[in-house]
C-alpha cells in the first residue's frame, strides 16, 4: 500500500495547493499562481513572526510562550478551517470510496498533508524566533533543536486535536447531526484558539516576571502553548522543575491526542465518509426553516423593506444558505467567530484597566466586519453555476440581488451580533453613559455593509468558491480594522472633549454622502455577464 | 458473479432499500431501473462498497461485501451519476492517480489511457494541458468512464453513463458495453433512458420504494404485460398513469 499512500499524499497536497475546483484554468498557469500565493502567505507569516524581535535580551520562556501562543493560534485556525474540507469532502466519496483504498490509508494521507502544510506555516512564523532564541543568554544551538522539536510537536498537537474533535463528533452524535456539529465544532475550536492565543501573552504582561508553572500558578498547565514553551525552557532556558512538568504535559498530550485520533478512531473515518454520501433520512423538525423566514419577511418592517420581489428572493436565498448550506456555514461562522473575539478581549482588557470607553466604541465599530466578511464570503459557492439564473433573468443589473443579500446579512448576522454585544455590555455593568459610544459604530454600519456590493460583486453565490482564496479580502479587512480603530479613537476623544454629538453629526453627514454615492454606483451597474 | 440476499438500507426510520434479492451471472447486462428515489443509487453504492448495508448480504465476484470490501472494490468499476472528478487536476493526472490506486504501473497505465483516448476521440493535448474543471460535460463524462474501466474490472456499475455524451460517443459506448459483456464482464446499467436499456440489456430489474417490482428479460416482460415497449411497462408499474392526458391538460395552462 506504499504506492497508494504516496499517490494519495501527492493528490491531496496538489488539491490543497491548487484548490479542489477550477474554472477554465490551464495547467501552465495554475501552479505558478499557487507558488506565488504560497510564497506570499509564508512571507506574511514570517513577517508576523518578527514580533519575536521584541524579546531580545529576555528569557527563553518569555520568548517561547509568546511565539508558541501565536503559532498555536494561527496553526489552530488554519487546521480548523482546512480540516473539515480535507477530511470530509462530499464530492470525494463518488471518486474515491469505491476504489480499493483502506480508510486508514486515506485518513493518513490527508493528515500527512495537513501536518506538512502546518509545519511550513509554523516554520515561517518561527523563522525570526530561531535567530532571536539563538542569541538569548541561555539560547545557542540547543535552542534551535529544542524549538524545532517543540513547534513540530505543536503542529502535530493542533492537527491531532482538530481531527480528534471531528472524529468524536462523528462517534458520539452520528451522521444525522454531523453537518451541524462540524460547523459548531469548527466555530468552537476557532474561538478557543483565538482566545487562547490572545489570552496567554496578555497574562504574561499581567503577571510580568512571575509567569511560570508552579504551585501558585498551576493553571498555566491548562494552556497548550505553555507546554511547548516549557519544552524550550526545559532544554535550554531556566530548566526549572516547572518547565519539565510543562514539557512532560506537552509530550504526553501530543502522544495521547495522536494515538486516539489516528489510531483508535481511524476505523470510524470510513463510516464518516459514507455518512456524507447518504441522503438525509428524515425531514428536520419544523421543516427546513422556511416557515420562520416566511413569518419574518411578512412582518413589518421587513415586509416594507423587502417589497421588491427580486430583493426579497435574494434575501431568502441568502438566509437559506446562511442557515442550511454546510459549505457556506463552514466558511462564514469560523471566519467570523475569532474576529468577534477581538473586541471582547479589548473590552475586558480595557475595563480591567479601569476604562471601558475605548472597548465599547471599538467593539461597536468593529462589528462592521460582520457584514463585510459575510458578504464577501457569500459571493462564493460550490454551486456558483446555479447563479446563471440571475444572468438569464430579465434584470437591469445586480443591484437588487446585492441588496437582498446585504439585507439578509444585516438581519440574520449583524443585528444579532450587535444585540449580543450590547447584552454583554449590560452584563459587564458598563455605565449607561458609555453606551452612547455605540453610536459611531452603528452609524457607519450601512457603509461597511454596502462596500462588498461595489462593482456588482455582492451577488450571492455567484463565483466559484476556489476564487475566494485569491480575493483581496485581507486588505479590505485591514482597512476596516484601521477605520474601526480610528473611528473608535475619535469617538472616545470627542466624548472626553465634550464635542461627541458634533462628531456624530459630522460622521452621519459623511456616511449619508458616502452611502448615497455607493448606492448610486451600484444601481448604475448593468447586465450581469458570463465571464 | 453478483449475489444479493435481502439487502436493506435504512436512513433513520425510512427504508431506502428493503430486502432486495437477485443474482446476476457473468457476461450479463442488467438494466437497473426505478423512478426517482426508488433506491437505485443506494443499491449501487452498497454493491460497490461505498455504503454499508443495514442488513442483508451480497457477494461480488465471490467476495463478501461486508467482510472483504477491498477485494470487491478491486474487481468492480463504478461510473457514478454525479460525474465527480478532482477539477484542479488535468485529465491525465487524474487518470494516472486512479491507476496508481489500483497498483497499475505508470507505463501500463499510460498505454491503457492512450487506448481510451483513442476510443473516445479525446485530444491528448487537452488531457495533458487542461484542468478537468475546464472540460465540457461530455469530455468529463468520458474521463469518468475511463476512470471506471481503467483497471479492467470484472463487474462494472454504470449510473446514467450516457449523460452528457454526444450521439457518436453514445453509440460507441453502447457497442463497447455489449462487447464487454460478450467478453464475460458483468454490467449493471442504471438509467432513465428506457429505450436504450431495452436495446442494450439482457435483463431488467425494476425497483420502487426500495423493493423489487419486476425482474426478467425486457422482451419477455413486455410481452407478458401485453404492452408494446419497456417504457410503457415501466410507467404502468410505477404509477405513471394517463401521463399524456396530464401533460395535455397542463400545457393548456400556458395559453395566454
Amino acid at each position: 500500500m506504499t504506492s497508494q499512500s504516496a499517490t494519495l499524499r501527492r493528490l491531496f497536497l496538489m488539491l490543497f495547493l491548487r484548490g479542489r475546483s477550477a474554472r477554465g484554468l490551464r495547467r501552465e498557469s495554475a501552479p505558478k499562481s499557487i507558488g506565488s500565493k504560497l510564497g506570499l502567505i509564508l512571507g506574511l507569516y514570517a513577517l508576523l513572526g518578527a514580533m519575536a524581535l521584541a524579546f531580545k535580551g529576555q528569557t527563553v520562556f518569555a520568548l517561547s510562550v509568546s511565539i508558541h501562543s501565536m503559532t498555536f493560534m494561527f496553526l489552530g485556525m488554519f487546521v480548523t478551517a482546512s480540516g473539515g474540507e480535507v477530511l470530509f469532502n462530499k464530492d470525494e466519496a463518488d471518486i474515491l470510496l469505491h476504489r480499493p483504498v483502506p480508510a486508514r490509508t486515506l485518513l493518513w494521507a490527508k493528515i500527512r498533508v495537513l501536518i506538512e502544510v502546518s509545519l511550513w506555516l509554523a516554520a515561517a512564523l518561527n523563522l525570526v524566533s530561531f535567530f532571536v532564541g539563538f542569541g538569548l543568554p541561555h539560547g545557542g544551538w540547543l535552542y534551535l533543536v529544542a524549538h524545532a522539536l517543540s513547534i513540530t510537536m505543536e503542529a502535530l498537537f493542533c492537527t491531532g486535536s482538530v481531527v480528534l474533535v471531528y472524529q468524536l463528533c462523528l462517534r458520539w452524535f452520528g451522521r444525522e447531526r454531523l453537518d451541524g456539529l462540524m460547523t459548531a465544532a469548527q466555530v468552537l475550536i476557532a474561538v478557543s484558539v483565538a482566545m487562547g492565543g490572545q489570552l496567554l501573552p496578555y497574562l504574561m504582561t499581567r503577571f510580568a516576571g512571575k509567569f511560570s508553572f508552579g504551585q501558585n500558578s498551576w493553571w498555566i498547565g491548562l494552556l497548550p502553548p505553555a507546554w511547548f514553551a516549557g519544552l524550550d525552557d526545559a532544554v535550554t532556558g531556566g530548566r526549572t522543575p516547572g518547565s519539565w512538568m510543562l514539557a512532560g504535559l506537552g509530550v504526553g498530550a501530543t502522544v495521547v491526542v495522536l494515538g486516539v485520533a489516528f489510531g483508535k478512531l481511524a476505523t470510524d473515518y470510513e463510516r464518516g465518509l459514507q455518512a456524507l454520501g447518504e441522503s438525509r433520512s428524515r425531514p428536520r423538525r419544523g421543516g427546513p426553516g422556511r416557515r420562520w423566514f416566511d413569518v419574518i419577511i411578512n412582518m413589518p418592517p421587513l415586509r416594507f423593506w423587502l417589497r421588491d420581489s427580486v430583493t426579497r428572493a435574494a434575501f431568502l436565498l441568502t438566509c437559506a444558505y446562511l442557515v442550511r448550506d454546510r459549505n457556506v456555514k463552514l466558511r462564514i461562522y469560523p471566519g467570523l467567530a475569532p474576529m468577534m473575539a477581538l473586541p471582547l478581549m479589548f473590552l475586558v482588557r480595557d475595563r480591567s484597566a479601569g476604562g471601558g470607553d475605548f472597548g465599547v466604541a471599538f467593539g461597536a465599530t468593529y462589528l462592521g466586519l460582520v457584514p463585510l466578511i459575510a458578504l464577501t464570503t457569500l459571493q462564493y459557492s460550490e454551486q456558483w453555476q446555479a447563479s446563471d439564473i440571475f444572468r438569464a433573468a430579465p434584470l437591469l443589473g445586480p443591484a437588487q440581488l446585492c441588496d437582498g443579500a446585504r439585507r439578509a446579512v444585516l438581519c440574520v448576522l449583524t443585528a444579532p451580533a450587535f444585540a449580543a454585544f450590547v447584552t454583554l455590555l449590560l452584563l459587564l455593568q458598563i455605565e449607561s453613559s458609555k453606551l452612547v459610544l455605540l453610536l459611531p459604530g452603528l452609524v457607519v454600519l450601512p457603509v461597511y455593509a454596502l462596500y462588498p456590493s461595489l462593482g456588482g460583486k455582492g451577488v450571492p453565490l455567484s463565483m466559484p468558491s476556489e476564487e475566494a482564496r485569491a480575493a483581496g479580502r485581507g486588505l479590505s479587512m485591514i482597512g476596516v480594522m484601521l477605520a474601526a480603530l480610528a473611528l473608535a479613537g475619535l469617538g472616545v476623544w470627542s466624548k472626553s472633549g465634550g464635542w461627541f454629538w458634533w462628531f456624530l453629526l459630522g460622521e452621519a453627514s459623511v456616511v449619508i454622502g458616502l452611502y448615497g454615492w455607493m448606492r448610486a454606483s451600484v444601481k448604475k451597474l448593468r447586465c450581469l455577464s458570463l465571464e | 458473479m453478483i449475489s444479493v440476499q435481502n439487502l436493506s438500507k435504512r436512513y433513520g426510520n425510512q427504508w431506502a432499500v428493503e430486502s432486495l434479492s437477485f443474482e446476476v451471472p457473468a457476461g450479463q447486462i442488467v438494466g437497473f431501473l426505478g423512478p426517482n428515489g426508488a433506491g437505485k443509487s443506494t443499491t449501487l453504492k452498497m454493491l460497490t462498497g461505498m455504503l454499508a448495508p443495514t442488513s442483508g448480504t451480497a457477494t461480488v465476484c465471490g467476495f463478501d461485501l461486508c467482510r472483504e470490501p477491498l477485494e470487491v472494490k478491486r474487481r468492480v468499476g463504478f461510473v457514478p451519476e454525479s460525474g465527480a472528478v478532482f477539477e484542479s487536476l488535468t485529465g491525465l493526472e487524474y487518470l494516472e492517480m486512479i491507476a496508481a490506486l489500483y497498483g497499475i504501473q505508470r507505463e501500463a497505465a499510460f498505454a491503457r489511457i492512450k487506448q481510451f483516448i483513442s476510443f473516445f476521440d479525446l485530444s491528448f493535448a487537452t488531457l495533458t494541458e487542461k484542468l478537468l474543471g475546464a472540460y465540457s460535460k461530455g469530455m468529463r463524462r468520458k474521463v469518468v468512464i475511463t476512470a471506471g474501466l481503467l483497471h479492467n474490472p470484472e463487474v462494472v456499475f454504470f449510473d446514467e453513463p450516457l449523460d452528457g455524451l454526444d450521439a457518436n460517443a453514445a453509440v460507441g459506448f453502447k457497442a463497447l458495453i455489449q462487447t464487454l459483456a460478450r467478453e464475460g464482464k458483468t454490467i449493471i446499467y442504471s438509467s432513465h433512458v428506457l429505450d436504450v436499456v431495452e436495446r442494450v440489456c439482457d435483463r431488467v430489474i425494476i425497483i420502487e420504494k426500495g423493493r423489487l417490482l419486476l425482474d426478467g428479460p425486457p422482451d419477455e416482460l413486455v410481452q407478458a404485460r401485453g404492452v408494446d415497449t419497456l417504457e410503457r411497462l415501466f410507467t404502468e408499474l410505477t404509477g405513471g398513469v394517463e401521463l399524456e392526458q396530464r401533460a395535455a391538460d397542463f400545457a393548456k395552462t400556458f395559453r395566454p
